[in-house]
């Protein structure tokens, strides 16, 4: 009796068919549609790839605490490259905050790479403040010991730092 | 007897299919309907020239709608099966090199979630890895497979 089994040939030959009839139903069906997707687009679509909130536990500290002189902590500027010129913490780290960008590895990598027993992060201070986010990405990240300066730069500013 | 001709295997690749071609019909239901939706999801991996974009939301799913038909009603199904493997291997490399970049997204395989809700990870990766060998099985061994096709070409008594 010959065998009914398919030859692989048989199967790809299926295959192939199956995906071009069906390839060809969805462009026919997207064509009668009332408003139907053109088939190239030509305006790039806005893409905005949403990030989910970072969820490391962070702890507050004063402008004031002495926690953040002491040699054994890491300041973190959260604010942009031109703010952290214009002022910021005595050796302060500058690691600008991009709400929409998640944190590269390698800006990750040189805080926990820094020897420091705590990270003091700062921020603008504002509602979202761009130093608690930072602070939380990194916890969410490894870093242990992350403390968030309350207030920001501007609670900061008043009481040290360096041009 | 060799492993391949063990009658078992039907027995085995029928729940094998229909799993399978039910995830890949649940799968393309909010493609069908939604087409614009789907684009933004392919065009949100950045892997695509943007000029592919709506053709690969247009075609993929009734791909993945024949494929699913074909898996659940057992016509062709080992061709279906292979639509399915062929499918899964490509969302596999999508979803390995979003990763790789870094995008923090929805996978957009079934009804679209946001990145924060259903995010890609490595489950994802596990999940469509476990799909893939399940459709490959299917491919290799369900060589008499029990459904609509075997159905129709049952031999009529003399």
């Amino acid at each position: 009796m010959p065998s009914r089994q398919p030859s692989v040939l048989h199967i790809l030959r299926d295959a192939a068919f199956a995906a071009v009839a069906s390839a060809a139903l969805g462009l026919g069906l997207n064509a009668v549609r009332a408003s139907p997707l053109p088939l190239v687009q030509r305006e790039p679509y806005a893409l905005l790839v949403p990030c989910p909130d970072a969820q490391g536990e962070v702890a507050e500290v004063a402008p004031s605490d002495p926690l953040l002189s002491e040699p054994g902590t890491l300041a973190v500027d959260a604010r942009s490259k031109d703010d952290f010129s214009a002022w910021h913490l005595l050796r302060a780290q500058s690691l600008p905050y991009d709400f929409l960008e998640p944190l590269s590895k390698e800006a990750v990598k040189s805080v926990a790479e820094s020897g420091a027993r705590r990270v003091a992060v700062y921020g603008d201070g504002s509602s979202p403040d761009s130093g608690r986010e930072l602070a939380k990405e990194l916890a969410s990240k490894g870093i242990r010991n992350v403390l968030v300066v309350k207030g920001g730069a501007p609670a900061l500013r008043p009481v040290g730092g360096t041009p | 007897m060799s492993l391949l001709d063990w009658k078992g295997h039907r027995l085995l690749a029928l729940p094998a299919r229909l799993y399978l071609g039910a995830v890949f019909l649940l799968a393309c239901w909010h493609k069908l309907v939604d087409p614009q939706a789907f684009a933004i999801d392919v065009a949100t991996y950045q892997i695509l020239p943007l000029s592919l974009v709506n053709l690969t939301a247009l075609c993929l799913p009734p791909i993945e709608l024949a494929a699913g038909l074909m898996l659940v009603s057992g016509v062709r199904s080992r061709a279906g099966a292979l639509l399915a493997a062929g499918m899964m291997v490509v969302f596999l490399a999508a979803l390995s090199l979003a990763m790789a970049k870094g995008l923090e997204l929805s996978c957009g395989c079934f009804a679209s979630t946001g990145a924060a809700e259903d995010p890609i990870s490595y489950k994802t990766l596990l999940r469509d890895g476990a799909w893939l060998v399940l459709a490959i099985y299917v491919v290799i061994f369900d060589r008499r497979p029990l459904g609509l096709e075997s159905l129709l070409r049952r031999p009529s008594p003399a």
